[in-house]
């Protein structure tokens, strides 16, 4: 609130009025920027139309701006979706234990890698900015997975993402921010490390962590590859997005005959796709502050 | 004299054991990154070696013979992968370019506009795309580009007739593209908004007193403001250049098109891990591609140096 208002007060006064005025420039600006925005709504729109739309309706209309003949059959068989609710199950395990586990081990990482002058650091720091420069590329990864046993298993789409390096180093560089006094005495009072990370260093950083979840919980919910590449014979471990791509692909590649839609597939998956992204619209607009810290404070400091 | 020496390494043991100690937690917090990145991101490095060898899963990659670099002359003999190099050129440079103008553009538009209620809200709708996942937005490609979709619906409006566009290799080309600056550009201008904010705002009242408009002022301050960042950004993302959005194009293209618009990663994908062409031979593609990214890095990165702009190396 208080912020606002200071975002508010003019910072410059001494600005002639002429520059305040809205020019014709600033029209075109304006202008230019819905018809962006305009674009970028379209699909949303298009599709959702599509979704509550009759069959009849999308085959004979010519521009579905506007829903002619009202169908909610799509949704009806969407909530009625096994294998969609099913694909929401998994999605929800991953959203909430893999995020879990990505963000403690991502954050005690950072927190070590953070404190000073402990033997062997400079060599895992070495050790792990390498890892950003050169991999082993898809087919050993393949191998290493499969010599593991984790295919065709849950496991393969949260085990091995347990730290994102980028992430990482976007704590490390908050808890090097915050100061040294704090460490010191505590440690003076008899804490050790453990004590004050928990007790001093996670409490000050919760805006940070918010920060670093949220993308996690982005990339869980969003999570479709390791599934894709990974689980090809346990379809019920299949994730809601892969559940998805499989009724996308299915339209797709039915390609030769463009006039024959089995089933209305069009509206169905259309439908589906509001299923997984209607979370998503009702949380981003409020949440979006925390998404930009992250990309603009790793932008600047790494 | 023996007996001094053996008691100063005594002594010099002692204290790297007490210095230890002392750190023991947070070697204890440590731990399990450097088990991480020695199973999820080193063995897979060791693993590199079955592109010189004709591996059998039998015998695992320690056990395969080695056959010297028969694997990659077996793709460099073969016309699909070169069909597939060539895609991953054009279709990395052209993201490069049309991904930094997009960002640049967006950024500059937003930095002018001066409602600030209408930027938020503008802000807020252009960065949401950033966060669906490809397949969601291949979803929406499929359904606009349908044959019975709007962009067809448009062009039976003004008299032509239906086009099967998804029967069309080049338009995938386009699919790519374009789907790539509706989801990114919002994103990509953040960073570049940021930068904007932060120029000094003494340069742009010492053009005003100077008399330079709003045009002059973009190109003379708030561009070379962000010169430095824009470099930063190209020279990482040529980096990228050869991996040209592997999950976009798993979304995007039906399978049967893939050797046609697919590119390298797609081509490692389909012809090694569910083809039958060997995980030698595939593993042979992806280091070929990481050599020569590795090697377009350091270029670029020289380059940027030689023209007096900060490196990343």
């Amino acid at each position: 609130m208080k912020k606002d208002l200071i975002d508010r007060l003019p910072l410059r006064n001494k600005r002639s009025s002429r520059e305040n005025r809205i020019q014709g420039l600033d029209i075109v600006i304006c202008v230019i920027l819905v018809i962006y925005a305009f674009l970028i709504i379209f699909p949303f729109w298009n599709a959702f139309v599509i979704s509550i739309s009759s069959e009849n309706a999308y085959l004979t209309s010519n521009l579905l701006l506007w829903p002619t003949e009202l169908d909610l059959s799509a949704y009806k068989e969407v909530f009625s979706n096994d294998q969609l609710w099913g694909g929401f199950g998994i999605t929800m395990i991953l959203l909430i234990g893999g995020t879990t586990y990505q963000l403690f081990f991502t954050v005690i990482t950072g927190y070590a890698l953070s404190r000073s002058n402990w033997t062997g650091k400079n060599l895992v720091m070495n050790m792990i900015l390498v890892t950003m420069f050169f991999g082993g590329g898809l087919l050993p990864y393949y191998h290493l997975i499969k010599t593991l046993g984790m295919m065709d298993t849950i496991w393969v789409m949260i085990i091995p993402g347990a730290i994102d390096t980028f992430n990482m180093l976007l704590m490390r560089n908050y808890f090097a921010s915050l100061p040294k006094e704090m460490e010191e005495s505590a440690k003076i009072d008899g804490a050790n490390d453990i004590i004050i990370f928990v007790k001093i260093f996670l409490p000050l950083s919760l805006p940070m962590l918010a920060t670093i979840g949220l993308f996690f919980a982005v990339g869980n919910w969003n999570s479709w590859y390791n599934a894709y590449v990974f689980i090809t014979n346990r379809h019920d471990l299949w994730p809601l997005q892969m559940v998805l791509r499989t009724m996308i692909s299915k339209i797709s590649s039915n390609i030769e005959k463009p006039d024959a839609v089995d089933a209305f597939s069009q509206g169905l998956t259309m439908a589906s796709i509001f299923f997984t992204i209607v979370p998503m619209m009702c949380f981003y607009p409020f949440l979006q502050r925390y998404f930009v810290k992250g990309i603009v404070v790793g932008a600047i400091k790494g | 004299m023996e007996l001094v020496t053996i008691a100063k390494r005594n002594s010099r043991i002692r204290k790297f054991g007490t210095k230890l100690g002392r750190s023991k937690y947070l070697i204890f917090m440590i731990i399990p990154a450097i088990v991480f990145y020695i199973v999820f991101n080193y063995i897979p490095m060791y693993g590199i070696t079955m592109a010189f060898k004709e591996f059998n899963p039998r015998l695992g990659i320690l056990g395969s013979p080695w056959n010297g670099i028969e694997n990659f002359i077996a793709v460099f003999e073969e016309p699909k992968f070169w069909v597939a190099f060539k895609n991953t050129l054009i279709i990395g440079s052209v993201k490069i370019v049309i991904s930094f103008l997009g960002a640049v553009l967006v950024a500059l538009l937003l930095n002018e506009l001066r409602m600030r209620r209408t930027k938020k809200t503008i802000q807020t709708i252009v960065t949401f795309p950033h966060f669906l996942s490809w397949v969601v937005v291949a979803g929406f490609v499929i359904s606009i580009f349908a044959y019975h979709g709007a962009i067809n619906s448009i062009i039976e409006i003004f008299g032509g007739t239906r086009i099967n566009f998804m029967k069309d290799t080049s338009f995938y080309f386009g699919a790519y593209f374009l789907s790539d600056i509706w989801k990114e550009a919002g994103w990509g201008s953040i960073i570049y908004l940021a930068t904007m904010a932060g120029i000094p705002q003494d340069q742009y009242e010492a053009a005003d007193i100077d008399g330079a408009n709003r045009l002059q002022k973009i190109w003379h301050i708030t561009l070379p403001g962000i010169k430095p960042t824009a470099i930063l950004l190209l020279i990482m993302s040529v980096g990228g250049v050869l991996s040209a959005g592997f999950d976009q194009i798993l979304n995007l293209t039906p399978e049967m098109y893939m050797d046609q618009v697919g590119i390298i990663d797609t081509y490692i994908f389909f012809h090694s891990i569910r083809g039958t062409d060997g995980a030698g031979v595939g593993t042979a593609i992806g280091l070929f591609k990481s050599v020569i990214s590795f090697i377009l890095v350091i270029t670029v990165d020289r380059i940027a140096k030689l023209c007096g702009e900060r490196g990343i190396i």
